[in-house]
């Protein structure tokens, strides 16, 4: 089992009141799996994978990460197993405007202290394995936005993590662009890699093995 | 990884152009006016410290006790200076000079024709001069150089000037002769480096003080006198200061007669306080700067540095602000806090060393600018190392405040937030914050702009207030033989251009420091009663000449030998509390002689307009009468060349000089224009610093709010209101820095007016206007960014979401 959520629950105070933005979620995730994360907007998709991905804190329940519970971890480790394991690609792409291409897939390995010639290398993998090699020194800007959720799934895919977190991934891109990268995740998904993907679209979520349903911050 | 933010820093400093810009230019200009000042300050208040015995030296003051007052006087009578060094063996040196005061010099060139020279820094000293100072030498002995009387030692420009065939060989001067007024052959016994810019000491030229002495007989040997001799002792210690000021109090009687010895008393000064004490008044030759100066220039100084490093970090806060995504998304791919602190730190650093370098470059190039512009007081900065080191260590603070405060602020992003940009949301503290610092600055720019709005003014009434006498179109010019004066008169008026020719002692106003004092009481007073008095030498043209206005009596009828009618002022009267028409005809005694009153002038200022008007005798008297006044039609060159031409046929063994009086009297507010120009130049660069932070937080505020702008745009608000919008909160603030700054610049130059008897008073309009100003630059300045903003396409703005 990679990762599993028992009883989460999240809410902020509003007017004096509790207002859920999770109410007892429970699931858990195993290695290889390749789940989508459904629900309207306001339901609390985005929240759980924040959650999921430790960007986010929850205020009740326990959550297991590979064995390590993350609730009882300091911030500082739990930014380390996230960098560890964790990538994330996300609907605004999210790339850094003033690093080219190359740079912007260098930079997770650079906190990962790689050295220099692993990072050409692994850099070099990447960009051979989505074919943007003749893009490596365009800057985003110069970029359709197809070709940057390229870039963005190369940079959360470079360090190898076990999981990838995407939080409407095709979201901005047409549809055509928006199969080119599914296929992808799938690809990555045969070859091991566990994929959590929130998304709006029947058609993506027919890509994945299992749906969870939130609807008020509720698991239907 | 170093690589990588270097990058990062270069192509967000490309992509700010225009704020990196207003970034790196106004804190360089902040550091480098700040470094000037410094550099000025500390010059200022390094006057005679370089001397190895400064620690030990003393001059010897003199405190003249009248009736009413209490006169303080930074020079001796000649004799002390001997006196003390036989009486006093516990004192290490005694040493005295006379002057600087203006010489001729004449030497002969190859074809033995005689070229003359007119040297105004001339001072006579004795041989201890040499070894109380310390003196470059070039040439010659300081052991030996002035022990014979007719010797001179000139300094390296002036050898170069007299000598000019010399060939840095200086050694082949040495021995050659120069003639003092086309008579005394003196030989140069030493050639010298000049003194140091930072020196009470002016001079080129020293002459053995014997030969002073030889000349001046009278004057040597009186003790009563105030005449110009400057004494220094060197103690062994700061112990032996005050039991020797209090042997002095007791000893002194031994030569004063016993009414001057009641008035005199002497005290020592140390030679490090000279440059920076007001009491004594600026020493012969030189200037004085009140240590009060020097404390509001550092303090100004400080002000400056301050606002521009705050206005630093407020723009490369708000930049980096605009910078949250890249925040976010180093978070969420595994940078860690300290990862991105040191990145911000690295690249903020970068920008702070660049303006450092700048700095540099400006504070040489302005340095330059000084020593070439305030020639009235012969300044000599100079860059060192030392002040290189200043400049990295203003550095160094600015980094800790400027590179990592806005690091660790942003740092501290939650990677959601940051992406999401909702960090402005909670930067409401942030923003308070960045509120105080603009309400702070201006508050400094508006005393600027007010103090210089009141300096102005003041300026503007020493020049427009009636001084009590005419001083337009005159030429000054100095009558060497007093039995010359009627024919160069009547030539002089021969001409058209030339209305009235008068002789006297010195214009009605005391210029270029000078003036004739006496004192003066009724006959049946006793010597301890006496007040002191202006004496002023004119003659019977001189009323009318001036314009000055009788109130009762008459005019002289002719000047006398022995002088025997005096004209008094109004002030003098009040002594008495005689009415004009009660003065006339009674008897007057003064230092130099009985006369009876025969005319009372209205009161004209006879000092400047920072002192009071003081009681003055017009005497008719043949002496003193060394100087000519001529009004001229027309200041053109024409009249002044025929001027030069009578006067050089007329005293055909002299070197004509001459001088406007306006001219003259402008000088003597050579301090105030001092003050005036540096209030001038300081407000314009606090208004620019000012002004910078808030176009560049302008800038940020409106990148910031596209999107705010967007929507109002599409609901329908008119470019105005979206003026107003962002406009008006930055006026409020404005407004409350007036009201903080007015209540303290109203004090602070309160203070500064109270220094001047005549003043005029401060004004709300003066305020105001000084308010409007800021008021009107800070709109124009806001406007910039929001027109920009107000007038795009709102589509733009909302589609970037």
């Amino acid at each position: 089992m990679l990762l599993n959520l028992k009883n989460i629950s999240k809410w902020v105070h509003s007017g004096g009141q509790k207002v859920f933005l999770l109410k007892d979620i429970n699931f858990w995730v195993n290695e290889g799996d390749f789940i989508s994360i459904m629900g309207p907007s306001g339901s609390g998709k985005s929240t759980l994978l924040n959650v999921i991905g430790m960007l986010d804190d929850f205020n009740e329940g326990e959550y297991t990460f590979l064995d390590e519970s993350v609730h009882t971890l300091k911030e500082k480790h739990r930014a380390n197993l996230y960098k560890q394991y964790v990538g994330f690609v996300f609907q605004a792409y999210h790339l850094i405007d003033e690093l080219t291409v190359k740079e912007n897939l260098e930079m997770p390995l650079l906190y990962k202290k790689h050295s220099a010639s692993e990072r050409k290398s692994l850099v070099g993998d990447m960009l051979d394995r989505f074919n943007i090699v003749g893009k490596k020194d365009l800057f985003p800007a110069q970029l359709s936005g197809g070709q940057q959720q390229l870039v963005g799934v190369a940079r959360a895919l470079i360090a190898s993590p076990k999981l990838i977190l995407a939080d409407e991934p095709t979201g901005n891109l047409n549809s055509k662009q928006g199969e080119e990268i599914m296929e992808i995740f799938t690809q990555l998904n045969k070859e091991g890699v566990t994929i959590i993907q929130v998304t709006h679209s029947e058609k993506n979520m027919a890509y994945g093995s299992r749906v969870i349903n939130l609807l008020d911050g509720s698991i239907v | 990884m170093i690589k990588n933010y270097i990058k990062i820093a270069w192509r967000n400093l490309l992509k700010n152009k225009v704020n990196t810009a207003i970034n790196i230019f106004g804190l360089s200009i902040g550091i480098s006016t700040c470094m000037v000042i410094l550099i000025f300050v500390r010059y200022e208040s390094s006057f005679d410290h370089y001397h190895e015995k400064a620690e030990n030296t003393y001059r010897v003051v003199q405190h003249n006790q009248l009736p009413d007052q209490t006169l303080y006087w930074n020079t001796t009578a000649y004799p002390l200076a001997s006196a003390l060094r036989n009486d006093f063996p516990e004192i290490d040196m005694v040493t005295q000079t006379a002057g600087p005061v203006s010489r001729e010099f004449s030497i002969e060139d190859e074809e033995r024709d005689l070229i003359r020279f007119e040297e105004s820094h001339v001072l006579f000293a004795d041989p201890f001069f040499l070894k109380t100072f310390d003196i470059e030498w070039i040439a010659g002995d300081f052991n030996t150089a002035l022990s014979d009387i007719n010797s001179i030692i000139l300094t390296e420009e002036l050898a170069n000037k007299y000598f000019p065939e010399h060939n840095e060989n200086y050694q082949s001067i040495m021995g050659k002769t120069i003639a003092l007024q086309s008579k005394d052959p003196l030989k140069v016994t030493g050639v010298i480096k000049s003194a140091p810019g930072n020196s009470n000491q002016r001079y080129n030229i020293l002459i053995p003080y014997e030969f002073f002495k030889i000349n001046n007989p009278y004057f040597s040997g009186n003790w009563s006198g105030n005449y110009q001799g400057t004494t220094y002792v060197v103690l062994q210690n700061e112990e032996l200061r005050k039991p020797l000021e209090a042997k002095i109090a007791s000893w002194k009687k031994k030569y004063l007669k016993p009414e001057d010895d009641k008035r005199i008393s002497y005290f020592l000064q140390p030679l490090t306080e000279i440059h920076n004490e007001t009491l004594y008044g600026s020493s012969p030759g030189g200037y004085i700067l009140p240590s009060k100066v020097l404390f509001t220039a550092s303090i100004v100084a400080l002000f400056i540095l301050v606002i521009a490093i705050v206005n630093f970090i407020n723009l490369l806060t708000a930049q980096s602000i605009s910078r949250s995504k890249e925040v976010g998304i180093r978070k969420v791919l595994g940078s860690k806090r300290r990862d991105l602190i040191r990145q911000f730190i690295f690249e903020n650093s970068i920008i702070i060393i660049g303006t450092l370098c700048i700095s540099v470059a400006i504070v040489s190039a302005l340095l330059h600018q000084l020593n070439t512009n305030l020639s009235i007081i012969d300044l000599k900065l100079q860059f060192a190392w030392s002040h290189i080191g200043l400049i990295l260590l203003i550095g160094c603070f600015t980094i800790l405040l400027a590179a990592i405060y806005p690091a660790i602020v942003l740092s501290a992003y939650r990677p959601i937030q940051a992406l999401k940009n909702r960090i402005q949301l909670r930067g409401t503290g942030n923003f308070n914050l960045r509120r105080s610092l603009i309400v702070f600055q201006f508050v400094i720019v508006q005393l600027f702009v007010i103090a210089a709005i009141v300096v102005a003014l003041q300026m503007n009434y020493f020049k427009n207030e009636s001084m009590g006498f005419s001083s337009n179109a005159v030429v000054m010019t100095p009558t060497p033989e007093f039995s010359k004066l009627e024919v160069f008169r009547n030539v002089l008026l021969e001409n058209n251009n030339i209305s009235k020719v008068s002789f006297g002692s010195g214009p009605p106003m005391a210029v270029h420091g000078f003036q004739l004092g006496t004192s003066f009481r009724r006959p049946e007073q006793t010597v301890e009663e006496s007040l002191d008095a202006e004496m002023k030498i004119g003659d019977v043209n001189y009323l009318d000449f001036y314009d000055l206005e009788l109130l009762a009596g008459r005019n002289f009828t002719s000047n006398k030998e022995t002088f025997d009618e005096f004209i008094v002022n109004e002030t003098l009267l009040k002594s008495y509390n005689w009415t004009p028409e009660e003065a006339i005809g009674k008897k007057i005694q003064i230092n130099e002689g009985q006369a009876t009153i025969v005319g009372v002038v209205k009161d004209y200022h006879n000092n400047s307009f920072q002192y009071e008007i003081t009681p003055c005798i017009i005497l008719n008297w043949e002496y003193y009468q060394n100087q000519a006044f001529i009004k001229i039609g027309n200041q053109n060159y024409e009249s002044l060349a025929m001027i030069k031409e009578v006067w050089e046929d007329t005293f055909t063994s002299s070197i004509y000089r001459y001088d406007f009086l306006d001219d003259a009297i402008e000088k003597e507010y050579v301090l105030e224009r001092l003050v005036f120009n540096g209030f001038t130049i300081f407000s314009i660069l606090a208004i620019c610093i000012g002004c910078l932070g808030l176009f560049g937080l302008m800038s940020f505020i409106t990148s910031r709010k596209t999107k705010e702008i967007g929507i109002r745009k599409v609901m329908g608000a008119s470019i105005l209101q979206i003026l107003s919008f962002f406009t008006k909160e930055f006026m409020r603030l404005v407004a409350l820095a007036f009201i903080i700054a007015v209540p303290v610049v109203y004090y602070l130059m309160n203070l500064w007016l109270e220094g001047f008897t005549y003043r005029i008073d401060i004004s709300i309009w003066m305020l105001l206007s000084g308010g409007l100003i800021t008021f009107i630059i800070s709109v124009i300045t806001c406007s910039f960014q929001s027109i920009k903003a107000a007038l795009a396409n709102p589509i733009h703005a909302l589609r970037e979401e």
